[in-house]
Protein backbone atom coordinates (compact mmCIF):
# COMPACT_ATOMS: atom_id res chain seq x y z
CA UNK A 1 0.00 0.00 0.00
CA UNK A 2 2.78 2.20 0.95
CA UNK A 3 4.45 1.50 -2.86
CA UNK A 4 0.70 2.61 -4.72
CA UNK A 5 0.89 6.13 -2.39
CA UNK A 6 4.55 6.83 -3.27
CA UNK A 7 3.91 6.03 -7.02
CA UNK A 8 2.44 9.40 -8.15
CA UNK A 9 4.85 11.24 -6.12
CA UNK A 10 8.02 9.52 -7.83
CA UNK A 11 6.31 9.94 -10.79
CA UNK A 12 4.77 13.50 -10.66
CA UNK A 13 6.77 14.97 -8.52
CA UNK A 14 5.83 16.48 -4.71
CA UNK A 15 3.33 19.63 -5.80
CA UNK A 16 1.86 17.58 -9.19
CA UNK A 17 2.07 14.24 -6.62
CA UNK A 18 -0.44 15.88 -3.82
CA UNK A 19 -2.65 17.37 -6.78
CA UNK A 20 -2.90 13.44 -7.89
CA UNK A 21 -3.71 12.19 -4.36
CA UNK A 22 -6.34 14.79 -4.05
CA UNK A 23 -8.11 14.08 -7.47
CA UNK A 24 -8.30 10.16 -6.52
CA UNK A 25 -9.59 11.37 -2.72
CA UNK A 26 -12.56 13.65 -4.45
CA UNK A 27 -13.00 10.45 -6.93
CA UNK A 28 -13.66 8.19 -3.96
CA UNK A 29 -16.33 10.87 -2.45
CA UNK A 30 -18.35 11.62 -4.79
CA UNK A 31 -18.67 10.97 -9.03
CA UNK A 32 -19.51 14.70 -9.31
CA UNK A 33 -15.82 16.16 -7.51
CA UNK A 34 -13.03 16.37 -9.77
CA UNK A 35 -9.49 17.81 -9.54
CA UNK A 36 -8.56 18.73 -13.25
CA UNK A 37 -4.83 19.23 -13.78
CA UNK A 38 -4.31 21.26 -16.72
CA UNK A 39 -1.00 22.08 -18.67
CA UNK A 40 -1.50 24.40 -21.57
CA UNK A 41 0.64 23.36 -24.36
CA UNK A 42 2.28 25.14 -27.66
CA UNK A 43 3.46 23.39 -30.29
CA UNK A 44 5.23 24.65 -33.96
CA UNK A 45 3.74 23.75 -36.87
CA UNK A 46 5.73 23.44 -39.40
CA UNK A 47 6.80 21.68 -43.22
CA UNK A 48 9.41 19.40 -41.87
CA UNK A 49 7.99 15.78 -42.25
CA UNK A 50 8.25 13.75 -39.09
CA UNK A 51 7.84 10.50 -41.35
CA UNK A 52 9.56 9.62 -44.47
CA UNK A 53 6.83 9.30 -46.95
CA UNK A 54 6.90 5.50 -47.72
CA UNK A 55 6.44 4.71 -44.39
CA UNK A 56 3.42 6.98 -44.14
CA UNK A 57 2.32 5.60 -47.71
CA UNK A 58 -0.49 3.00 -46.28
CA UNK A 59 -2.22 5.71 -44.39
CA UNK A 60 -4.49 8.45 -45.91
CA UNK A 61 -5.14 11.58 -43.54
CA UNK A 62 -8.48 13.26 -44.33
CA UNK A 63 -10.73 15.98 -42.94
CA UNK A 64 -13.99 14.01 -41.53
CA UNK A 65 -16.94 15.92 -41.94
CA UNK A 66 -20.10 17.31 -40.00
CA UNK A 67 -22.47 14.04 -41.95
CA UNK A 68 -19.63 11.47 -42.71
CA UNK A 69 -20.47 8.22 -41.26
CA UNK A 70 -17.01 7.92 -39.29
CA UNK A 71 -18.31 10.52 -37.13
CA UNK A 72 -20.83 7.82 -35.66
CA UNK A 73 -17.60 5.55 -34.39
CA UNK A 74 -16.25 8.17 -32.60
CA UNK A 75 -16.56 7.51 -28.67
CA UNK A 76 -17.43 10.55 -28.41
CA UNK A 77 -20.77 11.73 -26.22
CA UNK A 78 -23.38 13.16 -28.21
CA UNK A 79 -23.79 16.42 -26.05
CA UNK A 80 -19.41 16.56 -26.65
CA UNK A 81 -19.47 15.89 -30.48
CA UNK A 82 -22.59 18.34 -30.54
CA UNK A 83 -20.47 21.13 -28.99
CA UNK A 84 -17.51 20.64 -31.61
CA UNK A 85 -19.99 20.70 -34.67
CA UNK A 86 -21.53 23.86 -32.98
CA UNK A 87 -17.99 25.39 -32.76
CA UNK A 88 -17.29 24.48 -36.43
CA UNK A 89 -14.40 22.39 -35.49
CA UNK A 90 -12.54 20.58 -38.08
CA UNK A 91 -11.90 16.60 -37.59
CA UNK A 92 -8.88 15.02 -39.31
CA UNK A 93 -8.93 11.52 -39.73
CA UNK A 94 -6.62 8.60 -40.58
CA UNK A 95 -7.60 5.94 -42.54
CA UNK A 96 -6.13 2.60 -43.48
CA UNK A 97 -7.61 1.01 -46.37
CA UNK A 98 -10.74 2.88 -46.06
CA UNK A 99 -11.11 2.01 -42.20
CA UNK A 100 -10.79 5.07 -39.73
CA UNK A 101 -7.82 4.51 -37.73
CA UNK A 102 -7.66 7.40 -35.62
CA UNK A 103 -8.48 10.85 -35.96
CA UNK A 104 -7.47 14.48 -34.15
CA UNK A 105 -9.88 17.47 -33.57
CA UNK A 106 -9.42 21.40 -33.79
CA UNK A 107 -10.32 24.55 -33.56
CA UNK A 108 -9.49 28.27 -34.75
CA UNK A 109 -9.81 31.50 -32.71
CA UNK A 110 -11.09 30.26 -29.65
CA UNK A 111 -12.01 26.11 -28.13
CA UNK A 112 -15.28 25.70 -25.33
CA UNK A 113 -13.57 23.18 -23.44
CA UNK A 114 -15.71 20.05 -22.98
CA UNK A 115 -14.16 19.18 -19.24
CA UNK A 116 -14.58 22.33 -17.50
CA UNK A 117 -16.26 25.83 -17.63
CA UNK A 118 -13.73 27.57 -19.78
CA UNK A 119 -13.20 28.97 -23.04
CA UNK A 120 -9.09 28.64 -24.68
CA UNK A 121 -8.76 31.69 -26.78
CA UNK A 122 -5.84 32.05 -29.33
CA UNK A 123 -4.43 35.65 -29.31
CA UNK A 124 -2.61 34.70 -32.63
CA UNK A 125 -5.86 33.62 -34.33
CA UNK A 126 -5.03 33.93 -38.03
CA UNK A 127 -1.82 31.70 -37.57
CA UNK A 128 -2.97 29.20 -34.28
CA UNK A 129 -5.18 26.48 -33.94
CA UNK A 130 -6.21 24.67 -31.00
CA UNK A 131 -6.03 21.05 -31.11
CA UNK A 132 -8.28 18.18 -28.33
CA UNK A 133 -9.19 14.97 -28.78
CA UNK A 134 -6.25 12.82 -30.63
CA UNK A 135 -7.38 9.46 -30.43
CA UNK A 136 -6.41 6.30 -32.21
CA UNK A 137 -8.35 2.95 -31.75
CA UNK A 138 -6.64 1.00 -29.46
CA UNK A 139 -5.50 -1.89 -31.99
CA UNK A 140 -3.92 0.95 -33.83
CA UNK A 141 -1.61 2.26 -30.98
CA UNK A 142 2.12 1.34 -31.33
CA UNK A 143 2.56 2.02 -34.82
CA UNK A 144 2.78 3.80 -37.15
CA UNK A 145 -0.41 5.91 -37.22
CA UNK A 146 0.23 8.09 -34.08
CA UNK A 147 3.39 10.06 -36.01
CA UNK A 148 1.65 9.39 -39.21
CA UNK A 149 -1.88 11.72 -38.28
CA UNK A 150 1.00 14.40 -36.97
CA UNK A 151 2.68 14.56 -39.93
CA UNK A 152 -0.65 14.74 -41.88
CA UNK A 153 -1.90 17.19 -39.31
CA UNK A 154 1.04 19.23 -40.08
CA UNK A 155 0.79 19.21 -43.50
CA UNK A 156 -3.09 20.26 -43.82
CA UNK A 157 -2.45 23.03 -41.21
CA UNK A 158 0.59 24.60 -42.53
CA UNK A 159 -0.99 24.58 -46.32
CA UNK A 160 -3.39 26.75 -44.37
CA UNK A 161 -1.16 29.04 -43.29
CA UNK A 162 -1.29 27.70 -39.40
CA UNK A 163 1.79 28.07 -37.29
CA UNK A 164 1.32 26.73 -34.04
CA UNK A 165 -1.03 24.76 -32.18
CA UNK A 166 -2.17 24.69 -28.72
CA UNK A 167 -3.73 21.93 -26.30
CA UNK A 168 -3.86 21.10 -23.12
CA UNK A 169 -2.75 18.04 -21.81
CA UNK A 170 -3.71 16.21 -18.43
CA UNK A 171 -0.46 16.62 -15.97
CA UNK A 172 -1.18 13.04 -14.88
CA UNK A 173 -1.42 11.55 -18.78
CA UNK A 174 2.47 10.08 -18.65
CA UNK A 175 2.38 8.58 -22.03
CA UNK A 176 0.84 11.85 -23.92
CA UNK A 177 2.98 14.15 -22.15
CA UNK A 178 5.92 11.76 -23.60
CA UNK A 179 4.55 11.22 -27.08
CA UNK A 180 4.13 15.44 -27.14
CA UNK A 181 7.54 15.72 -25.94
CA UNK A 182 8.85 15.05 -30.43
CA UNK A 183 6.34 17.33 -31.49
CA UNK A 184 8.71 20.39 -29.60
CA UNK A 185 6.32 21.33 -27.55
CA UNK A 186 6.53 24.01 -24.63
CA UNK A 187 4.08 24.81 -21.40
CA UNK A 188 2.42 28.57 -21.78
CA UNK A 189 0.39 27.61 -18.78
CA UNK A 190 -1.09 25.63 -16.26
CA UNK A 191 -4.72 25.99 -14.62
CA UNK A 192 -6.05 23.91 -11.90
CA UNK A 193 -9.92 23.02 -11.77
CA UNK A 194 -11.45 22.37 -8.83
CA UNK A 195 -15.11 21.06 -9.53
CA UNK A 196 -17.47 20.10 -6.36
CA UNK A 197 -20.89 19.61 -7.89
CA UNK A 198 -22.13 23.10 -9.80
CA UNK A 199 -19.44 25.13 -8.47
CA UNK A 200 -16.31 25.31 -10.41
CA UNK A 201 -13.32 26.85 -8.98
CA UNK A 202 -10.09 27.88 -11.11
CA UNK A 203 -6.53 28.76 -10.87
CA UNK A 204 -4.31 29.74 -13.01
CA UNK A 205 -0.69 31.09 -14.51
CA UNK A 206 -2.34 33.10 -16.52
CA UNK A 207 -4.54 35.61 -16.61
CA UNK A 208 -7.51 35.76 -14.94
CA UNK A 209 -5.47 33.68 -12.63
CA UNK A 210 -8.57 32.73 -10.52
CA UNK A 211 -12.33 32.72 -11.14
CA UNK A 212 -15.49 30.84 -9.18
CA UNK A 213 -18.09 29.60 -11.53
CA UNK A 214 -21.55 28.34 -10.56
CA UNK A 215 -23.46 28.22 -13.44
CA UNK A 216 -22.76 26.67 -16.69
CA UNK A 217 -23.29 29.25 -19.00
CA UNK A 218 -20.41 31.50 -17.01
CA UNK A 219 -17.28 30.44 -18.63
CA UNK A 220 -13.82 31.97 -17.71
CA UNK A 221 -11.67 32.86 -21.11
CA UNK A 222 -7.50 31.99 -21.06
CA UNK A 223 -5.93 33.67 -23.41
CA UNK A 224 -3.17 31.50 -25.06
CA UNK A 225 -0.15 33.06 -26.83
CA UNK A 226 3.02 31.57 -28.81
CA UNK A 227 5.45 33.64 -27.48
CA UNK A 228 7.20 31.16 -25.70
CA UNK A 229 8.35 29.34 -28.84
CA UNK A 230 10.23 32.21 -29.42
CA UNK A 231 11.86 32.93 -26.60
CA UNK B 1 26.22 -11.09 -28.07
CA UNK B 2 25.50 -10.44 -31.94
CA UNK B 3 26.41 -7.36 -33.37
CA UNK B 4 23.60 -6.23 -34.15
CA UNK B 5 22.17 -7.04 -30.73
CA UNK B 6 25.08 -4.79 -28.79
CA UNK B 7 24.70 -1.83 -31.61
CA UNK B 8 20.89 -1.74 -31.39
CA UNK B 9 21.09 -1.95 -26.96
CA UNK B 10 23.47 1.12 -27.41
CA UNK B 11 21.05 2.83 -29.51
CA UNK B 12 18.20 2.28 -27.30
CA UNK B 13 20.29 3.20 -24.56
CA UNK B 14 21.16 6.64 -25.63
CA UNK B 15 18.08 7.33 -27.62
CA UNK B 16 15.85 7.23 -24.32
CA UNK B 17 18.13 7.54 -21.62
CA UNK B 18 17.18 4.04 -20.02
CA UNK B 19 19.68 2.79 -18.21
CA UNK B 20 18.17 -0.10 -16.34
CA UNK B 21 18.75 -3.77 -17.79
CA UNK B 22 17.98 -4.43 -21.45
CA UNK B 23 17.17 -7.64 -21.84
CA UNK B 24 16.90 -8.83 -25.70
CA UNK B 25 13.65 -10.33 -25.23
CA UNK B 26 11.84 -7.55 -22.76
CA UNK B 27 8.91 -5.71 -24.41
CA UNK B 28 10.44 -2.05 -24.99
CA UNK B 29 7.21 -0.62 -25.78
CA UNK B 30 5.10 -2.36 -22.88
CA UNK B 31 8.34 -0.76 -20.12
CA UNK B 32 7.52 2.38 -22.32
CA UNK B 33 11.60 2.71 -23.06
CA UNK B 34 10.09 3.17 -26.91
CA UNK B 35 6.99 4.79 -27.87
CA UNK B 36 5.77 5.42 -31.34
CA UNK B 37 8.28 8.27 -32.47
CA UNK B 38 11.26 6.01 -31.36
CA UNK B 39 9.88 3.53 -33.99
CA UNK B 40 9.87 5.46 -36.66
CA UNK B 41 13.62 7.28 -35.51
CA UNK B 42 14.48 3.26 -34.49
CA UNK B 43 13.78 1.95 -38.35
CA UNK B 44 15.30 5.04 -39.83
CA UNK B 45 18.78 3.77 -37.54
CA UNK B 46 18.41 0.05 -38.75
CA UNK B 47 18.09 1.30 -42.82
CA UNK B 48 21.29 3.31 -42.09
CA UNK B 49 23.27 1.11 -40.25
CA UNK B 50 22.46 -1.86 -41.20
CA UNK B 51 22.15 -1.59 -45.26
CA UNK B 52 18.35 -2.80 -45.34
CA UNK B 53 15.23 -1.47 -46.48
CA UNK B 54 12.26 -1.49 -44.63
CA UNK B 55 8.93 -0.98 -45.54
CA UNK B 56 5.74 0.12 -43.85
CA UNK B 57 4.55 -2.80 -43.20
CA UNK B 58 7.35 -3.76 -41.52
CA UNK B 59 6.88 -1.28 -38.62
CA UNK B 60 4.89 -3.48 -36.91
CA UNK B 61 4.62 -4.03 -32.98
CA UNK B 62 5.83 -7.51 -33.26
CA UNK B 63 8.79 -6.45 -35.67
CA UNK B 64 9.72 -3.86 -33.23
CA UNK B 65 8.92 -4.74 -29.65
CA UNK B 66 11.79 -6.57 -28.53
CA UNK B 67 15.43 -6.04 -29.54
CA UNK B 68 15.71 -10.04 -30.59
CA UNK B 69 12.45 -9.60 -33.05
CA UNK B 70 14.56 -6.33 -34.43
CA UNK B 71 17.37 -8.73 -35.54
CA UNK B 72 15.11 -11.21 -36.44
CA UNK B 73 13.56 -8.21 -38.82
CA UNK B 74 17.18 -7.38 -40.12
CA UNK B 75 18.14 -11.03 -40.64
CA UNK B 76 14.64 -11.25 -42.96
CA UNK B 77 15.45 -8.54 -44.68
CA UNK B 78 19.09 -8.99 -45.31
CA UNK B 79 18.07 -12.69 -46.81
CA UNK B 80 15.34 -11.04 -49.01
CA UNK B 81 12.36 -12.43 -47.02
CA UNK B 82 9.54 -10.01 -46.64
CA UNK B 83 7.22 -9.01 -43.20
Amino acid sequence: MFRNIQGPFREFGFAAGCLYATHRVLQGISARWHLHVYELMVQPITDRALLPRKFGAQLDIREVRAGDAEIALMPVRPDVMASRLRQNATCLGAFRRGELIGYMWFCRREYEEDEVRCVYVLEAERESVFDFDFYLFPEHRMGLAFVALWNGANEFLHRRGVRYTFSRLDRFNVASRRAHRHLGWKVVGRAIFLQLGRVEVMLATLAPYASVSVSRARRVRLRLRPDVLHA
Amino acid sequence: MRNELVVLTDYVRSESGYEGPLDPESDLLDAKILDSFSIVQLAMFVQERFGVELEAEDLTRANLATLSNIVALIDRRKAGVGG
